[in-house]
């Protein structure tokens, strides 16, 4: 027998009720209105667009604000993901694009209104979109990418209308607008609040919402718990009505093992971060629903600095691929959860397809790579770390014991670094780290988009350091390719070089595994990789 | 009685000022140490897929990395001598902020973990001590073994496991409180007291079984410092002139043990749970990340992993001046306790 006590706080009807329950499914029951999210990380800043803002942050801003438009979804291996192709008006009725692809006009919703009642205007709009491309906010650099740079390019044609220019015709400036950063603020209340040191208001949106959005904040404890309340006038989902949780606790539990307690024993309803370990065993007894997608947008790898020897030798690089042990590692690591970037046949030794992340024709195949040493000038091998961060020591752990194992088979001796987040960063950024694994991520997740932020230019994300002209050219003009057959064309020759010169080694893409009450239904893989609350509902 | 208390007065006076240089000396030796840790802040906080240079660049400023060391050192005292301990990047609140909500969330965990300890280890002791070498005194010992020997964590999942998991006693082991019960109005910042003012009996017992199991594992690692002292400080009393006097004018067992020795043998114990309180509370991290425990302690490794260096150096200010304080308490205490023993 447990007591548990539940008590609405907003509610003037809801007096105190103690509930004698004697199981948690029949306790899940009497909150069947309440989703109780329980998540590794933790939500602490209420606009994303804050520097250092966390995956958790991005995830509630979606619920609290609108956008101008929104991915739609498909389904992908009969589950649901996010849909790039598809994107549908938010805040916006109607959008249109002119037929030379330079001006988006969007129609606002002539019903929506702010959570003070307040009607969305088109100067709302404009005003925030204003604050993404010119405060000092990460905003502007996500906006960057879809040829959005200048406030000169939002204008307000009447009180619902709102058009967007662009000096060129960009595939990815409409997507740009259903990613978490654009969000619209109500820029009466906003302003009121702006300093002549923050006229975006920065600061305090930190602390304070001003939107359209599903829910409105009921408390928020940074680094432990965020309360959202339903917005019940909010009708910007697809079937025209409220979201369907009254309320979403968003609640911080760091231990892993605990997360995957609460979840089984019906007290949290869905978590989407559990160590692969856990989601396996859960998933065998057979009593939680477990959505696992491959995370289509996302990509491990490892990575080697081309820059520096014996690394800059494309042969040192081959053979590093031809040794590692995929099949271990992968199991290792994820317990194979996820989908495999490697051992791939490409028959007439030509990429399948223009879209990244492709699966490479690697194998662990050591007599191949201990002649590409050769060929390589270090028959005899050479000495190297292998780097990764703690953050990541779950399952980089096991992978970098099994790294070290098959390369020590060709002579290769690695010294294994686990290193502190923050340090891993500094040292990726001041390139210094010769061998090492990471994981990315692209929201938008289109061939040239990945080419261009991580194999170009001398910048942090350019992981390994490759600086290939060629590949660069090809990336920047398939941006603006419009001829579709043309796009596919240039991704391939984009896989081909990548496979040639491989700077660094794609492994697999993780599964997003969602572990939830079986009695949740409409989880959707989302871009940011979290839980959009207003996907789910309860049978 | 009134020159006795305005002495201890200004005994303690003269001694917080005494310790001024050395909260000075933590402060700077502190921030020299978290700026010689590799890892930059900036870079680590500007992950977002987009942050480039200019990113950094504007973290560096806002955290006032874009000047010099001595520089950042001056700005960094005269904004603790205005009471600023800076902003956490983490959670975007001022340190001082999120280091009060914190504290009280700490201290009662600690107490009761203490409390828990004392309560256990007084006793144990006491028996260990009345038949030295016999059963029950290794019987004590292997317990005492056990206790220290299991890292908190792993007592802390196993209890969880046991109460939680499987026998669904315990509440589930995030926070302080069921996250669908309503906080009483916060007037000491510990739950158990706050819940009791507000009358609210319900409350209270829910936020006394949400502190067992955390407070339990705390106090299992801590039993055994405490019980080794009584048991030892109890046989030099027990082996005294004044417990064989007590014996030999044939007063009871119970008022020798109890009134004569153990008053007696207690006053190191009560040394030693000071010095294990002030440790306990910094060293509470693993058990306040198994239970979520929204305290100082995970706080602040939570900042350190991250470099975010306000809140490590709160962190630390806050505990020197909490070992500081408990110092003197203890300090006086004696001074009270025993005219003999002059502070200052």
């Amino acid at each position: 027998m447990r007591f548990v006590s539940f008590r609405s706080a907003s509610s003037v009807l809801a007096t105190t009720a103690l509930l004698l329950v004697a199981t948690a499914p029949s306790q899940a029951q009497t909150r069947a209105e309440t989703l109780r999210y329980v998540t590794g990380a933790s939500v602490n800043t209420l606009d994303p667009n804050i520097p250092g803002s966390t995956r958790e942050s991005f995830a509630l801003s979606m619920s609290t604000y609108d956008r101008l438009v929104a991915f739609g979804r498909k389904q992908l291996n009969g589950k649901w993901v996010f849909d790039l192709d598809k994107i549908t008006g938010e805040l916006a009725e109607s959008y249109d694009v002119s037929p030379d692809g330079l001006k988006l006009t969007f129609r606002l919703r002539k019903d929506a209104k702010f959570q003070d009642g307040s009607p969305v205007t088109a100067e709302d709009v404009k005003w925030s979109l204003d604050r993404c491309v010119t405060a000092p906010i990460l905003g502007k650099a996500q906006l960057l990418t879809g040829s959005l740079t200048s406030a000169d390019q939002f204008k307000v044609i009447d009180p619902l209308t709102i058009e967007v220019t662009l000096p060129k015709p960009d595939k990815l400036a409409l997507p740009n607008l259903a990613t978490v950063y654009p969000l619209i603020i109500n820029s009466k209340v906003a302003k009121e609040h702006a300093t002549p040191e923050d006229p975006w208001a920065t600061a305090w949106l930190k602390e304070h919402t001003a939107g359209s959005g599903a829910y409105v904040i009921e408390s928020f404890k940074p680094g432990e718990q965020v309360i959202i309340k339903r917005n019940e006038d909010w009708n910007r989902g697809s079937p025209d009505k409220p979201a369907f949780f009254k309320r979403v606790i968003v609640q911080s539990v760091p231990e892993p093992a605990t997360r995957a307690n609460l979840v089984e024993r019906g007290d949290a309803d869905l978590v989407v971060d559990l160590q692969a370990s856990d989601v396996q065993s859960l998933e065998a007894k057979g009593k939680l629903k477990v959505v696992s997608t491959p995370q289509y947008n996302s990509i491990t790898f490892v990575s080697m600095n081309n820059q520096i020897p014996p690394f800059d030798n494309v042969n040192v690089r081959r053979a590093i691929a031809f040794a590692l042990p995929y099949e271990d590692m992968f199991k290792a690591a994820l317990f194979g959860r996820g989908a495999p970037l490697f051992g791939a046949t490409w028959p007439d030794g030509k990429p399948l397809n223009g879209i990244y992340p492709f699966q490479a024709p690697v194998k662990t195949d050591l007599d191949k790579a201990r002649e590409y040493l050769k060929a390589a000038g270090l028959p005899e091998g050479f000495s190297t770390t292998f780097s990764f961060n703690v953050g990541q020591a779950s399952t980089a752990e096991p992978m970098a014991a099994l790294v070290k194992e098959s390369l020590a088979k060709i002579g290769i001796k690695v010294d294994i670094q686990k290193l502190p987040d923050a340090q891993m960063s500094t040292q990726i950024n001041e390139k210094k780290l010769p061998l090492f694994t990471e994981g990315i991520v692209a929201w938008l997740p289109s061939t040239d988009y990945f080419y261009r932020n991580f194999y170009t230019g001398n910048q942090r994300w350019n992981y390994s350091s490759i600086n290939h002209p060629e590949l660069a050219t090809i990336a920047q003009e398939a941006r603006f390719e419009p001829d579709k057959a043309k796009y596919e064309e240039d991704g391939r020759k984009l896989n081909a070089i990548h496979f040639s010169e491989m700077p660094q080694i794609p492994l697999w893409q993780p599964n997003q595994d969602a572990v939830m009450a079986s009695s949740i239904e409409g989880y959707t893989y989302e871009f940011h990789r979290q839980v959009d609350y207003r996907d789910v509902s309860r049978k | 009685m009134m020159t006795g208390l305005g002495a201890t007065v200004v005994r303690a006076g003269r001694r917080l000022l005494s310790s001024l240089p050395a909260l000075f000396g933590v402060l700077v030796f502190t921030f020299l140490l978290m700026r010689v840790l590799p890892g930059d802040p900036a870079v680590f906080f500007a992950s977002g897929p987009n942050a480039g240079k200019e990113e950094i660049e504007q973290i560096r400023k806002q955290m006032g990395l874009d000047k010099s060391v001595p520089e950042q050192l001056v700005f960094y005292l005269s904004d603790i001598g205005r009471g600023n301990l800076g902003r956490s990047m983490m959670t975007g609140q001022p340190v001082l902020k999120d280091l009060r909500e914190r504290l009280p969330a700490s201290l009662e965990l600690t107490f009761t973990a203490l409390l828990i300890a004392l309560i256990a280890a007084v006793p144990l002791g006491v028996v260990a001590a009345l038949k030295p070498g016999s059963l029950v005194d290794h019987g004590v010992r292997l317990f005492c073994a056990l206790g220290v020997c299991v890292p908190t964590f792993v007592s802390g999942l196993l209890l969880i496991y046991a109460f939680y998991y499987l026998l669904g006693l315990a509440p589930d082991p995030t926070g302080r409180i069921d996250v669908f019960t309503s906080l009483p109005p916060q007037r000491t910042g510990f739950l158990s007291i706050d819940f009791l003012l507000a009358g609210d009996i319900e409350g209270w017992w829910a936020a006394c079984k949400q502190l067992i199991l955390p407070a339990l594992s705390m106090a299992l690692f801590v039993i055994a410092p405490l019980a080794r002292i009584t048991r030892a400080s109890m046989l030099v009393s027990l082996g005294s002139d004044f417990v064989r006097t007590a014996r030999s004018v044939g007063l009871s067992w119970r008022k020798v043990v109890v009134t004569y020795a153990l008053r007696n043998a207690i006053l190191p114990v009560i040394t030693i749970a000071g010095i294990v309180f002030s440790t306990m509370l910094g060293a509470n991290v693993l058990v306040e990340k198994v239970f979520s425990w929204p305290g100082v302690a995970s706080y602040a490794l939570d900042a350190l992993l991250s470099s975010d260096y306000a809140p490590v150096q709160g962190f630390v200010l806050l505990m020197a001046g909490i070992f500081v304080l408990v110092n003197l308490v203890v300090d006086i205490c004696y001074g009270i306790a025993d005219p003999r023993v002059s502070i200052g």
